[in-house]
């Protein structure tokens, strides 16, 4: 995957870019975002990484000027402002997701992927397989190896989006914000209770697991 | 203040706009008076001239030439005479009280004139007064001409033009002397704001306006002013404190984890230890610093700012969510979990601070309760209309005496020093509610029960929705 890292601290974009290279992707940089914006409009990017405060143009400037040229390109973006409301004004500028710093590389990587998982399956499909996991969205019903599955209706949410994401990590933050909508970090590790209730109705009685622990990242679902 | 600085103030130059429009419509006004006297003067004259002239030709056609020269010789020395000339066809007088016609040319058959006439008054003083005359031909040749002395009437007009002249003058004068007057008052209301805008600039944010309590629009002002920056210095006030506080807190976990570091380096250097494991350690230790800081942060602008984005919402849902959350977990750890929420109601917040506040009480019940024990989430209004979402457990509880304590920031009880945290969930939830003008309240459980409770039972308690 080829990602586009705009960031003004070039310490961070160095160990960001190492970072995702490591796990496999081709990374350019630029350091404001003027060279930023110039760079992203070639279009070759599958993903670009925004910080949201720099010099000359700032990150929601650069997005929504590529937004308005019509350049879809999913968008990371990075910020130490953590409010809701910046979140929300980020989001609105045609964000596709928002982390914020200072960020595990496991986190940022996962968030990373996930945006470019989102754009191969733009399109709308009513039946999602995995393996031989299936999951019709219309009749609201989970199959596996033509066994049917009988989940709680959040347990179906946290499904569907690991299914979206198959062969990804996917961080307990993300679930957390993406399956119930909350931006805080509980205490204590609901997210792993949530997941191992999941486990045992997915993965109980057949030969082989398909939701995998990651360690020092979260969870992933293979085919 | 010095003359040239009124003259730029507002209210003079409204002053100064309201006088010429004021000045212009009385003119107007008089000017149109004027004319109408003016002229009703002069048709009144021509009319008694011509009544006048009729009466004289009536004794003309009845006695001729004779009988007029006596009429007009009687009529001239009447209470108030007309003007009198009566003329052979060349123009020669043959009888009248003014020594020519004022008509040209002299033997005018049909004419009209304005004209003046001396006049001695009285006193002996020589005066020119204005005069209205016709002059006819009489059928013998003869030539007629009588006038009416119209000085008086017009002097009656041009006393008004005087007094309006003069009036005009007292009008612009006193207008002036108002303009300056007004504007000097204003200025001086003025001047009180401006001096407190200029002291905050400056950087003192205690300045206040004063108040003078006749209910003006300044002293509106003055109170909006003053309002604002009670609100300001409260922020700042807020923002200093929270500064303040985040570098307190942050300073023992960092020097916690700088120690870490530090003795990390000697083991890994004396082969004590794995290097990849004291990293981990460390990172670790890094993150739980980010949490607090975070913690810390959130709880130090919920204190400065109150709680943002506030929307109004059915709390009985907000308890679905979070039951919905916590619920698995409790059941993990057998633990008996019951939600109990009532309907109908609705409550002004952050969603998610509050779904945080919860979720920060429901980890610690969770946290606290043996397996085998009960925690219960129940969403109900209180009899004082407020709403309480209450969360109880049978844990060992909190002693009264430690219930105002375990609020504050960073305190853990001796019990809890095996279990994970930093102490900073009740501060959180306490902030919470404070930021939403609740409360946090904290109380015993249902009691003990085969050695384990009594139990706590945390409620938070907002005002409703409206």
């Amino acid at each position: 995957m080829r990602i586009l890292i705009i960031e003004d601290d070039t310490d961070a974009s160095a160990a960001m870019s190492k970072g995702l290279e490591d796990a496999g992707h081709e990374t350019e940089r630029a350091d404001d975002g003027l060279a930023g914006l110039n760079a992203a409009r070639g279009g070759k990017f599958d993903v670009l990484v925004v910080d949201r405060m720099m010099p000359k143009l700032n990150g929601v400037q650069v997005v929504e000027a590529l937004r308005r040229e019509g350049d879809q390109t999913p968008v990371l973006f990075l910020s130490a402002l953590g409010e809701v409301g910046d979140r929300v004004d980020g989001l609105k500028a045609g964000g596709d997701d928002y982390l914020v710093k200072p960020y595990a590389f496991a986190e940022l990587i996962a968030r990373v992927e996930a945006l470019s998982r989102r754009r191969e399956t733009g399109s709308v499909n009513t039946v999602l397989k995995v393996g031989d996991l299936e999951m019709d969205l219309i009749g609201r019903s989970v199959h596996r190896a033509g066994q049917e599955i009988d989940l709680q209706p959040r347990e179906f949410q946290l499904l569907e989006f690991l299914m979206r994401h198959a062969n990804q990590s996917v961080t307990r933050t993300m679930l957390l914000e993406k399956v119930w909508e909350y931006h805080f970090d509980p205490q204590t590790n609901v997210i792993d209770v949530h997941i191992s209730r999941l486990r045992s109705k997915i993965d109980k009685g057949f030969p082989r697991a398909m939701l995998q622990t990651v360690r020092g990242a979260g969870y992933r679902l293979e085919a | 203040m010095r003359l040239a600085s009124i003259f730029r103030t507002t209210a003079f130059r409204l002053t100064l706009l309201f006088l010429a429009l004021f000045a212009a419509s009385a003119a107007a006004f008089l000017a149109y008076i004027y004319l109408a006297t003016a002229n009703e003067v002069s048709r009144q004259a021509d009319g008694e001239v011509r009544r006048e002239l009729s009466s004289l030709q009536t004794v003309y056609s009845q006695g001729g030439v004779d009988a007029l020269n006596m009429a007009i010789i009687e009529r001239s020395v009447g209470e108030r005479p007309f003007l009198y000339l009566l003329m052979n066809a060349d123009g020669s007088v043959i009888s009248g009280n003014i020594a020519e016609t004022p008509v040209e040319p002299k033997t005018s058959p049909e004419a009209k004139a304005a004209f003046s006439v001396r006049q001695t008054d009285p006193d002996g003083a020589i005066m020119h007064r204005s005069a209205w005359g016709r002059q006819t031909r009489l059928e013998s040749g003869e030539l007629l001409f009588v006038g009416s002395d119209i000085g008086e009437s017009k002097g009656y007009v041009t006393r008004l033009l005087r007094a309006i002249e003069g009036a005009s003058v007292l009008v612009i004068i006193l207008g002036l002397a108002g303009g300056v007057l007004i504007s000097r008052n204003v200025s001086r209301s003025m001047s009180g704001l401006n001096a407190v805008v200029a002291q905050v600039e400056a950087g003192d944010l205690h300045a206040r306006a004063k108040v003078r309590g006749v209910g003006d629009e300044y002293d509106e002002l003055a109170g909006g002013l003053n309002a604002m920056l009670d609100r300001l210095e409260r922020l700042m006030g807020g923002l200093r404190h929270a500064g303040d506080a985040i570098a307190h807190d942050l300073r023992s976990p960092l020097t916690r984890l700088r120690a870490r570091l530090e003795a990390a380096l000697i083991e890994v250097d004396k082969g004590e230890v794995d290097p990849t494991r004291a990293l981990e350690q460390a990172l670790e230790d890094a993150d739980g610093v980010l949490k607090t800081f975070n913690a810390v942060l959130a709880i130090s602008r919920l204190q400065a700012a109150g709680a943002p984005d506030q929307a109004v919402f059915d709390p009985a849902e907000l308890g679905g969510d979070v039951a919905d959350l916590y619920g698995p977990v409790c059941e993990e750890k057998e633990i008996d979990f019951k939600a109990e929420f009532a309907r109908g109601l609705s409550i002004r917040g952050n969603r998610e601070f509050l779904a945080q506040a919860l979720s920060n009480l429901l980890d610690n019940a969770i946290k606290y309760t043996p397996h085998g024990g009960a925690v219960m989430l129940r969403v109900r209004p209180r009899s004082s209309g407020e709403i309480e979402f209450s969360v109880t457990d049978t844990g060992p509880g909190v002693a009264e005496a430690d219930r105002a304590r375990v609020v504050q920031r960073f305190v853990r009880l001796d019990n809890s020093r095996n279990q994970p945290g930093v102490g900073l969930g009740l501060s959180l939830v306490a902030a919470v509610a404070e930021a939403h003008g609740g409360r946090l309240e904290l109380a015993e459980g249902p009691g003990s029960f085969e050695g384990s409770g009594p139990g706590l039972r945390a409620a938070l308690v907002f005002p409703p929705a409206g």
